[in-house]
């Protein structure tokens, strides 16, 4: 029954993940400071400057300010009040913890888990480390992930950001350590040949989010956006790729995700990816 | 008289082996190639077998065979390995996948639409390849195809239609089945006679029997507008091109097929050289040419042909050789004298429903075999329509039980690995209707030729 199982892989490899393009419309962004008063304001306008790429929706803004709240418990409530689209903010929120980047800080901790609404994060506002292209614009955009094939989801909110003319980084790494682990395993079976492993595994795990990013070109030039794809399907130590990469291309925003289905802690990579690229915007969903 | 019977049970036994497969767990090659040890063993010690006759003389050389090797039909022997050998290479352009999901497409997803598609597709695989191919191509993508428009639901009626047409299929052309091989050489019918011969049955059946099935299992047109569209954006993430290494590769292979077809039709000639050199010629050629094309893999593809199905075949032929010696032969031919002395167009409806019947609790490959020698030594004219008894018996009996036919054997195997039960008897319960009108098709077929 061997040929059943060929011709089985065959039409499940041909069978794609096809993209679907929805245009994201955030018509109420919240941004979060633990700033008062002309400090706040400062910080408002200047996430304002930087969304510019959202004024076509004219979405409204709308900012919860230091004095207006403490703890997560009353952040929650707040943010339950004003159900935006969006909310924007930074890490350590009334703390000073920021300083030492082992942690996102308590408040962005559970908002980014306890609501389903994409957190945009902007590095500390006191920060000098941030890159220079920090909060300029948003016309080099990534979106990262080690499961990209039919996560429309991911590339429709990346396009959004992507200024017009701008340019979408669709970014796949498959963990370079857990391969090993894989081919390691599959060269102690004796019923699996190795040497055919090694190329097929790692071809077919890249083949996918490849076939994944053509699909989504395509349609995007169809549709007429005005957004250059590029396509960045390898595999790699995850953290020290992505941190590569964003220097590389000078990206002004991540995207990425962190809820994982129903489960409490954030997915997968994305927790030291979130608390360890603290130099640019992230757009957790 | 104790001699012949003492073989026919020799024969019995055999058969009733190999109906028991499964249960003995033991390949077919090794069933008949022990019977064949045994027969050859008992036929020689009790002088049955021509050891004086197997000398062919070259020149002033005199070469002595085996006893055996000339009992062995080396044609279908190199039509078999040949067709195998040049499928399998042909498979790897890709050609075969890519037709089986341009028609997906062409469905846009309608159950319906996609059941005519795949049942054509089902009964053209099944001429142009072998049954066995054409069951686990289609099979395979029915499986995921289904499940990627969640109507798994319908998976084991797609299955089993698609089980049964392969032996509506397997019908088609001389090639399309070891059943019609072994008797097209046998009456000496030709290619494009058969064809012309088979192929309006096969249309008619094969649109019978997707109409029966889109009833018994309620496979309809989608009703919405919505439903329609999303069927349709399912269907759109499969990508024909997939599986094609490059285009020459798809170009070649599907240029070798259109060839390989046309040129099978052509050795079947009269008074040519390709008639001469027979279709096993063709075959094995067709399977080099292919060869070369993956000349530094070719051992993988020697690795892929079913040598079970071919060491069965000779062991087969030895076993009805000795029968044959033995008389044995002779006396199932004594049995059906009446069936023949029927007349026409009772006598060939009679032996199509006995064939039917046989084939459907055992190989039909030895029963087409056995018959073959019966029908050639009573002097049946190629032009009659026992012949086709025997061809449309032997190939629609497989559709009476999950183990008449190899086809539907796979069929089963699909529907089991996708997590469905399906036991013996809800097979035939659920075959019933369409191997009877199968059958009553075939009758009504025979006495209109007849």
């Amino acid at each position: 029954m061997t040929k059943i199982d060929q011709y089985e892989s065959a039409f499940r490899s041909a069978d794609k993940a096809v993209y679907t393009y929805q245009r994201i419309e955030p018509a109420k962004i919240l941004v979060v400071s633990d700033f008062d008063g002309e400090a706040a304001n400062r910080f408002f306008e200047s996430v304002r400057s930087f969304l510019s790429v959202l004024d076509d929706v004219r979405p409204t803004f709308s900012h919860l300010d230091g004095d207006a709240f403490e703890t997560v418990g009353e952040l929650l409530e707040a943010v339950e009040l004003r159900q935006p689209d969006l909310i924007v903010t930074y890490r350590h929120l009334h703390s000073e913890a920021w300083h030492w980047p082992y942690s996102l800080g308590q408040h962005l901790d559970v908002l980014t888990q306890a609501t389903p609404i994409p957190v945009l994060v902007l590095p500390h506002p006191d920060d000098d480390q941030s890159l220079p292209q920090s909060l300029l614009n948003t016309d080099r955009v990534m979106a990262i992930t080690d499961h990209l094939a039919g996560d429309d989801v991911l590339v429709n909110w990346a396009l959004r950001f992507t200024e017009s003319d701008g340019t979408c980084w669709l970014t796949h790494i498959e963990s370079g350590p857990g391969l090993e682990r894989i081919l390691d395993a599959v060269s102690k079976i004796a019923e699996i040949d190795s040497e055919q492993a090694n190329t097929l595994i790692p071809a077919q795990l890249l083949k996918e989010p490849a076939d994944y990013i053509r699909g989504c070109r395509n349609l995007i030039e169809s549709e007429e956006i005005r957004v250059k794809i590029e396509e960045i399907v390898t595999v790699g130590h995850r953290l020290s790729e992505y941190r590569r990469l964003v220097e590389e291309h000078q990206i002004d925003l991540l995207v990425m995700h962190t809820m994982d289905g129903d489960q409490f802690a954030m997915r997968g990579s994305a927790y030291p990816l979130a608390v360890e690229l603290r130099q640019i915007p992230l757009l957790m969903l | 008289m104790l001699v012949t019977g003492f073989f026919a049970f020799l024969l019995t036994s055999m058969i009733v082996c190999l109906a028991l497969e499964e249960k003995l767990h033991a390949k077919k090659s090794v069933i008949v190639g022990g019977f064949a040890v045994v027969c050859l063993l008992i036929g020689g010690a009790l002088d049955l077998l021509p050891f004086h006759e197997m000398v062919i003389h070259v020149g002033e050389e005199s070469i002595l065979l085996p006893v055996y090797i000339p009992a062995i039909d080396w044609g279908v022997v190199a039509i078999i390995l040949g067709s195998s050998l040049f499928v399998d290479a042909t498979s790897k352009s890709g050609l075969f996948t890519w037709i089986a999901i341009k028609l997906t497409k062409a469905s846009r997803g309608d159950p319906l639409l996609l059941l005519i598609c795949y049942g054509i597709m089902t009964v053209v695989f099944s001429a142009v390849l072998n049954n066995v191919t054409a069951m686990i191509i289609v099979g395979s993508l029915t499986a995921v195809s289904l499940k990627r428009l969640g109507v798994e639901d319908k998976l084991l009626g797609f299955l089993l239609i698609e089980g049964l047409l392969t032996n509506v299929g397997g019908l088609l052309t001389l090639i399309s089945s070891v059943p019609n091989i072994i008797i097209g050489n046998a009456a000496g019918i030709s290619f494009m006679t058969f064809f012309m011969r088979a192929a309006p049955y096969v249309l008619v059946t094969t649109a019978a029997t997707l109409a029966l099935g889109a009833k018994i299992f309620g496979i309809r047109r989608l009703a919405t507008a919505t439903e329609v569209e999303e069927a349709a954006r399912h269907v759109a993430g499969f990508d024909e091109n997939d599986g094609i290494e490059s285009a020459f590769a798809f170009w070649f292979g599907a240029t070798m097929l259109a060839a390989f077809i046309a040129t099978i039709a052509a050795a079947s000639i009269p008074d040519t050289l390709l008639n001469d050199l027979g279709m096993g010629y063709v075959a094995l050629s067709f399977a080099i040419i292919m060869l070369i094309r993956h000349k530094s893999t070719a051992d993988r593809f020697y690795q892929a042909v079913d040598w079970d199905l071919l060491a069965f075949f000779a062991a087969l032929f030895i076993v009805i050789n000795v029968m044959e010696h033995a008389l044995v032969l002779d006396a199932i031919g004594r049995l059906l004298r009446p069936v023949l002395e029927m007349g026409e167009p009772s006598g060939p409806i009679a032996l199509l429903v006995s064939s039917a019947i046989a084939s459907s609790v055992t190989d039909n490959i030895p029963l087409a075999a056995m018959l073959a020698k019966i029908l050639t030594g009573a002097g049946i004219a190629s032009d009659s329509p026992y012949w086709w008894s025997v061809v449309f018996g032997a190939n629609l009996g497989g559709n009476l039980t999950p183990i008449g036919s190899a086809s539907t054997l796979v069929a089963v195997t699909i529907i089991h690995k996708n997590g469905l039960t399906l036991s013996f008897v809800s097979f035939v319960r659920a075959a019933l209707p369409f191997a009877l009108g199968q059958l009553a098709l075939a009758s009504i077929y025979l006495w209109w030729v007849s």
